[in-house]
């Protein structure tokens, strides 16, 4: 078999089936792992699957994380499709906390049904106006984006930190925490006897919205011609440093909203490192989800079971919960094997 | 070389090709733009490997797989773009890519090898001077330096002229002659006829990848290789009324800009373009014609100066306000500038005017009218597409070029700006350009031809006038041009410092 470099295959059907397919192959290289650690696998496995799909709980707890993971998702996802290296979910996810936590905690956090809305719509503000430093930066001064949103993340945990350890926030009481929002302020329950909340709902409606924005409306349309092509997207008339802030603003926004989500849905209060990392595993889903929404909500959902059926073997083998973040990073590079290789067509010799 | 082909896919670029070389002479490589010409001498320099065919060089087969090698039996390439590290000086880039025997770099004795050969063919340069500052015309000394210090014995210069004035033509012209004087050999590729007389012994004429014609440059006519060229007679000038409206259009008043590199690229220009004529502004590339182009549409801040259009002051509105008042752009670079390669057909179609009606509503944009006009478009200006959905990367760069003005022209402009529009196009979609400005000034519009083909700017325009270092060397009426003092406007003459003796010999 020789590869043929100059024609690429275009079905996008297989283009999209041999990733997944290679992606599997992570599961057997995390097998021998195991082995290696003296586990058995077929027995982890089971666990992963039962920890994550095995009952209505799990399947809760698999998309109560999954909401965190599609927002963040669809923050760097819509970034990245306007070519914007927007590193900084983490850290706009945390400003959107902030937000929501702020607006929660006061008197408008008790208006019923608005005072949830609200704080939400904060949550988007204070995520979206964290981003803006850095589209101001990029688009004022040129500064690269990527190192603005990385060093903001750092700011805004740092930043979390100072305010719940003894800044303005902290409860009465020595734990690091805000005191708990009002009912009126918090996501209400999907379904009972879990802890999925309406977040999820969120999240879902983001991704339509993102797919509109992004590929239905003028605005998107000018926001990827910026991206793709500044040069010509100003020729024809784009104001591009509009664009770039534009498109920075609404990343971080949705970003904000996944903040929000955790502290209204989840903690029902502001805590340090109030997620583990979710908008940085972002940028590894907005990836393989080819920053496309409807992609990015399927590798968010396969990621958010990975995260809470590793919890159950940490809890029942005592796996380490980093064997999952091993899996993830496989799950990546694998699939991207698998791209690579589905974008050319093989031939066989002797034709 | 015998029977070379080379195949690209199921192309043949060049198909069953025989071309021979004889010690001493300079052979033009004659052909339209696709003819083959370059594919020819990248087989024979190593860079592409033929897919049927042997080369002989000094009488021995041999099979050339690398440029190395290619150097190593003593053929250089000076190519088109050429491959110069702009931070590097002039011995460095000469030194680039060869072996040295010893640790430290022999600049001392380089630079005296570059010396001897400049004094000896006549190529002025300065060794230690960085290829960016140096002009383009120095930059191909440079390349050709380049070459000569790997002791070669087969010179190929591909288009070489295509960035020179007439008077570095000129010299150029004498830098060859003396080297095969020497005893080198020269393969000159080129479309031009004008230049296939004047400095070569014996042509090889390349059509469709095959040969037409081999013959003595001194048996045969420039109408005769056009002949050949072509497959038909060139037409050359157009039909057209004289200019009738006398409205100025445009006007640009003391305009002054930078460049990119935060040089003064415009000096107090002026001058303006009346309703229905064409204005040609010829010159060699980086004399500011983009940036003349950018200032008038908004894409370049004006460091001085008034641009007036139709009345209106427009030197401080946005791109999409001028566009909005009925200018169109068409870029020299379709590939980068004019289109978005990763976007439709269709899309590329619009993205002037994607966000007015009946394109978009407030928020969406309306799909059935963009394929609407994407189908209208394509069959108007004959665009050859698969479909209207594929991205514009997959066009040529003529059907390229047909969608950037189709999408400018269907906004029915008052004033169109043209940056070397057929620039790469071959013969039929050159003439299908230049028909298609001409009609657009036969209904009024006010056009600005900017463009390094002379060819092109005496065919089309009713005025010419001449951008040398962002100034203007005085505007001519087509009627009135004569070559020469063209050429000399072209190298930095003023019009009006140029003597008038040499009226009469009028082309």
């Amino acid at each position: 078999m020789i590869v043929s470099l100059v024609k690429p295959s275009r079905n996008s059907i297989i283009r999209t089936l041999i990733p997944m397919g290679t992606a599997l192959l992570a599961f057997v290289v995390t097998a021998f792992l195991l082995i290696y650690g003296g586990f058995d696998p077929l027995e982890a496995y089971g666990l992963l699957l039962q920890g994550s799909v095995g009952g209505v709980r799990e399947i809760g707890e698999t998309l109560v994380r999954s909401t965190s993971l599609i927002l963040t998702g669809l923050a760097i996802g819509f970034a990245f499709r306007c070519r914007l290296w927007n590193i900084g979910a983490e850290g706009q996810l945390y400003f959107g906390a902030i937000g929501a936590v702020v607006i929660a905690l006061t008197a408008v956090g008790q208006i019923p049904v608005f005072g949830v809305i609200i704080a939400i719509i904060f949550g988007a503000i204070f995520g979206g106006a964290w981003a803006a430093i850095a589209g101001l930066l990029k688009s004022r001064l040129g500064v690269n984006e990527i190192i603005v949103t990385i060093m903001l993340n750092f700011i805004a945990i740092l930043f979390v930190d100072f305010l719940v350890r003894g800044g303005p926030l902290q409860a009465v009481g020595f734990e690091p925490q805000t005191e708990l929002i009002p009912l009126t302020a918090q996501l209400p329950m999907l379904i009972e006897g879990t802890r999925l909340h309406a977040g999820f709902l969120l999240a879902i409606g983001a991704a339509i919205l993102v797919y509109l924005i992004l590929f239905k409306s003028k605005l998107g349309f000018s926001l990827r011609a910026t991206g793709v092509n500044p040069k010509a997207a100003s020729y024809a008339g784009i104001d591009i440093k509009k664009s770039i802030l534009i498109t920075i603003i609404i990343s971080g926004a949705i970003a904000g909203v996944a903040g929000a989500a955790l502290v209204q849905g989840v903690n029902d209060r502001l805590l340090p490192h109030i997620s583990p990392g979710y908008g940085f595993i972002a940028i590894v889903i907005a990836l393989l989800g080819r920053e496309h929404p409807l992609g990015i909500v399927f590798v968010a959902v396969f990621f958010g079971a990975l995260m809470s059926g590793a919890n159950l073997m940490y809890q029942t083998m005592g796996i380490p919960v980093a064997i999952a973040g091993t899996l993830q990073a496989l799950v990546l590079i694998f699939a991207l094997i698998g791209e690579f290789i589905a974008r050319w067509k093989f031939k066989g010799v002797g034709k | 070389m015998k029977g070379i082909t080379k195949k690209f896919g199921d192309l043949a670029a060049c198909d069953n090709v025989d071309f021979d070389l004889f010690r001493g002479e300079i052979h033009g490589l004659l052909g339209e733009n696709g003819a083959g010409k370059t594919t020819l001498m990248n087989v024979l320099y190593g860079l592409y490997e033929p897919t049927d065919g042997q080369i002989y060089v000094q009488g021995k087969h041999e099979i050339i797989k690398s440029p190395l090698q290619a150097i190593d039996l003593g053929i250089g390439m000076v190519h088109q773009h050429f491959m110069l590290t702009p931070p590097h000086t002039v011995t460095e880039n000469i030194l680039l890519g060869l072996k040295s025997k010893s640790f430290l770099l022999p600049f001392a004795s380089a630079e005296k090898k570059i010396m001897d050969l400049s004094k000896k063919y006549g190529l002025q340069i300065n060794p230690k001077a960085q290829i960016w500052q140096i002009s383009v015309g120095e930059q191909q000394r440079v390349e050709i330096i380049k070459a000569l210090y790997r002791d070669i014995s087969i010179l190929i210069l591909d288009e070489p002229t295509s960035v020179l004035s007439p008077q570095e033509v000129e010299s150029l012209f004498a830098t060859l002659k003396s080297m095969v004087d020497q005893g080198l050999s020269i393969i000159f590729i080129t479309h031009k006829l004008d230049e296939v007389m004047q400095a070569t012994d014996r042509v090889t004429v390349l059509r469709a990848g095959k040969v037409v014609g081999k013959v003595k440059t001194s048996e045969t006519s420039k109408e005769e290789l056009a002949k050949m060229m072509v497959g038909r007679p060139l037409i050359t000038s157009f039909e057209k009324d004289p200019v009738k409206a006398t409205k100025n259009i445009l006007e640009i008043k003391n305009v002054s800009a930078k460049n990119d590199r935060n040089l003064v690229a415009l000096k107090d220009l002026s001058f303006d373009v009346k309703s229905g004529e064409i204005l040609g502004i010829a010159g060699v590339d980086g004399n500011g014609q983009p940036e003349l182009a950018e200032v008038v549409m908004g894409l370049r801040n004006t460091t001085g100066g008034k641009i007036i259009l139709d009345g209106k002051d427009i030197t401080k509105l946005s791109t999409r306000a001028i566009r909005n008042l009925g200018v169109a752009y068409t870029p020299e670079d379709r590939m980068h500038v004019g289109s978005i390669l990763e976007y439709s057909v269709a899309e590329n179609l619009i993205i002037d005017k994607f966000s007015s009606s009946p394109f978009s509503d407030k928020l969406f944009m309306n799909q059935s009218a963009i394929a609407k006009n994407a189908e209208k478009l394509v069959s108007d200006y004959g665009v050859h597409t698969p479909s209207i959905y594929v991205p514009v990367a997959q066009l040529s760069g003529g059907n390229l070029q047909k969608v950037v003005l189709a999408r400018e022209l269907s906004s029915d402009p008052k004033m169109i700006i043209v940056h070397n529009p057929t620039n790469g196009l071959d013969v039929g979609a050159i003439e299908y350009v230049h028909q298609t400005l001409i009609d657009f000034r036969k209904k009024g519009a006010a056009i600005l031809l900017i463009s390094t083909e002379l060819e092109e700017i005496l065919s089309i325009s009713d005025r010419v006038t001449v951008l040398y270092e962002g100034e203007l060397m005085g505007i001519i009426p087509r009627a009135e041009v004569e070559i020469e003092k063209l050429g000399l406007m072209m190298g930095g003459s003023k019009l009006d410092s140029i003597p008038q003796e040499s009226k009469g010999e009028q082309k």
